[in-house]
């Protein structure tokens, strides 16, 4: 144990050099005072708690360590995405990058401005990381995917395919057919700025969503866009996702999936206002509070189902694009030829839109369910006062008896009055 | 929706501490054992509240023969006021709360208020809601 304690302190003692010079001093303090601690596993325990100080101050200088995480982060999916400038549409996708980019980068300060600091828990943190993750995901996805139906392919069973599947040809084989798609990029960055929006409004100190509701929102968001990507994997075009799960085995999902997206945000909703329990004021606030809890709960989960199925489905259908060999293990057609995979992958990257069309729904839906749930299981009871019907409740105290050898006062008695 | 504290319960629990003999000077290892906090989390929290101006720090004049100078602590004047008025907001969003699970528990009928509903009734205290806001 000695031995431990000495090799512990010899540690620490340098490891404070990795502090900035204004933080040593704290360093040195918590190893003095170590002498004061009782030997043994006491003393331990106190060195180890300043190995993790020293951890945390020299290497989490937060905010820089997340900045520097989000710039990582932020380069390697702009670099991955950055279009050719060969492409026709390169301007416009160049902005769709810098935008979104841009955007991520500048939604902190704002939020922090208007919204205030996150909420001061590990799940509202857990879902701005997220929501981050999952769209700088999306940048490199989408990417890939979006130009895909207007290339022109050079080969001619592939060519056939592109023209059978109601695409006329406008450019070269080798080129691509598609105009410069300004409104998609604006659309897809309104969308985006939408989404960041929300989960920062909904994870901030302000909006004081419990992380009992953020839990419950989040959670049956996961299991409802996992349900999702498993009926349709590379969006709802049947031709491409339905190899995925052929036939009957595909109905359970199917049915499933219509219950979450009905039922999830209703009951994530009904949990989370079960749940919370933290506000003074009367029946009448509490009631407000958990409705408000509710709703929170139930857009959220239709939020991060429509986020996720998204981000799973566009990456697959990218990841098809860029790999080959994934191709008949997606498609379920080891033997199929080049122009069968060919139509897959195609019809996949036409109707990955349809993952947008969930993006603006789903939450919709999320927030009538949850809605509707408050309204039948938690409604706010009316404020207590007079009512035309005389309202409900006990009938009020009768008038006091009059005291003994007494009278009750009447119209004519003088009242003295003070001046 | 409720206001909240600017410092965390364990931050609160250090002012407490602290504020007991605001003009005396404190140890480390005491504030430690006064918080039950551990070293990795009492220290973060001194060195935030030094970057405030709510601590002053010094190191001891004359160590104990064989040991090493300690580190003191004590509130300054800002740190005073902030901790007392901290800790009294802290103590009275407590008092609020119990007095709401109070009322809650007893399902007292409010002057006026029909019978109350099942689905309204305020559930268990969260654990830990009210544990380390009282100074």
């Amino acid at each position: 144990m000695n031995r431990l304690n000495r090799m512990m302190a010899a540690a620490g003692r340098g490891a404070a050099w990795l502090l900035p010079a204004g933080r040593r001093d704290w360093a040195a303090a918590l190893w003095a005072e170590a002498h004061e601690v009782p030997p043994g596993v006491e003393r331990l325990a106190w060195r180890a708690g300043g190995i993790w100080m020293l951890g945390r101050e020299a290497l989490l200088p937060r905010r820089i360590g997340r900045a520097v995480l989000f710039a990582v982060a932020a380069a390697a999916a702009a670099w991955v995405a950055w279009p050719d400038s060969s492409v026709l549409h390169a301007a416009a996708d160049q902005f769709g990058v810098i935008a979104t980019v841009l955007l991520l980068a500048g939604m902190p300060l704002l939020a922090r401005r208007f919204f205030g600091p996150v909420g001061d828990n590990r799940t509202a943190r857990f879902l701005r990381v997220g929501g981050y993750a999952a769209i700088l995901a999306l940048i490199p996805a989408q990417a890939v995917v979006g130009p895909y139906p207007l290339n022109v392919p050079r080969q001619a069973p592939d060519l056939r395919v592109f023209v059978a599947d109601g695409n006329s040809i406008h450019g070269m084989p080798g080129t691509s057919a598609g105009g410069p798609p300004w409104p998609g990029e604006i659309f897809f960055l309104i969308l985006t700025a939408c989404y960041v929006v929300t989960i920062f409004w909904l994870t901030s100190r302000r909006a004081s969503a419990t992380p009992a509701t953020l839990a419950a929102g989040t959670g049956a968001g996961i299991v409802f866009g996992l349900v999702m990507y498993v009926v349709a994997p590379l969006g709802l075009t049947q031709y491409a996702s339905n190899p995925w799960l052929p036939g009957s085995r595909v109905d359970p999902f199917v049915a499933l999936a219509w219950i979450l997206l009905f039922g999830g945000p209703a009951a994530a909703s009904v949990l989370a206002a079960r749940w919370y329990c933290r506000t003074p004021g009367g029946s009448v606030k509490l009631a407000q509070a958990r409705a408000g809890q509710g709703i929170v709960a139930g857009v959220l989960a239709n939020l991060v189902g429509a986020l996720f199925v998204t981000v799973l489905g566009t990456g697959t259908a990218a990841l098809t694009i860029e790999v080959a060999r994934l191709r008949p293990l997606v498609f379920h057609a080891p033997h199929a030829s080049g122009a069968a995979a060919y139509g897959h992958v195609l019809h996949a990257s036409q109707h990955i839109q349809t993952y947008i069309i969930m993006c603006v729904i789903f939450p919709v839906i999320g927030l009538m369910m949850s809605g509707m749930a408050m309204a039948c299981f938690m409604p706010v009871p009316r404020q207590s006062g007079p009512q035309p019907d005389g309202g409900g409740g006990p009938p009020g105290p009768g008038p006091e008896p009059p005291p003994p050898g007494g009278r009750r006062a009447d119209a004519g008695d003088r009242v003295p009055v003070l001046s | 929706m409720a206001s909240r504290s600017e410092f965390s319960a364990q931050t609160l629990s250090v002012l407490a501490a602290l504020s007991d003999q605001p003009s005396q000077w404190q140890h480390g290892y005491a504030l430690a054992k006064q918080t039950g906090l551990k070293s990795g989390t009492l220290y973060p929290i001194l060195i935030r509240l030094a970057d405030r101006g709510l601590v002053e720090a010094c190191w001891q004049d004359e160590p104990a023969p064989g040991r090493p100078r300690r580190h003191l602590y004590r509130l300054t004047a800002a740190g005073l006021a902030s901790a007392t008025g901290a800790l009294a907001n802290a103590a009275e969003r407590a008092a609020e709360q119990v007095a709401e699970q109070a009322a809650g528990r007893a399902g007292k009928p409010r002057p006026g208020a029909g019978k109350p509903r099942a689905g309204l009734r305020p559930g268990p205290a969260a654990p830990g809601a009210v544990a380390g806001m009282t100074p």
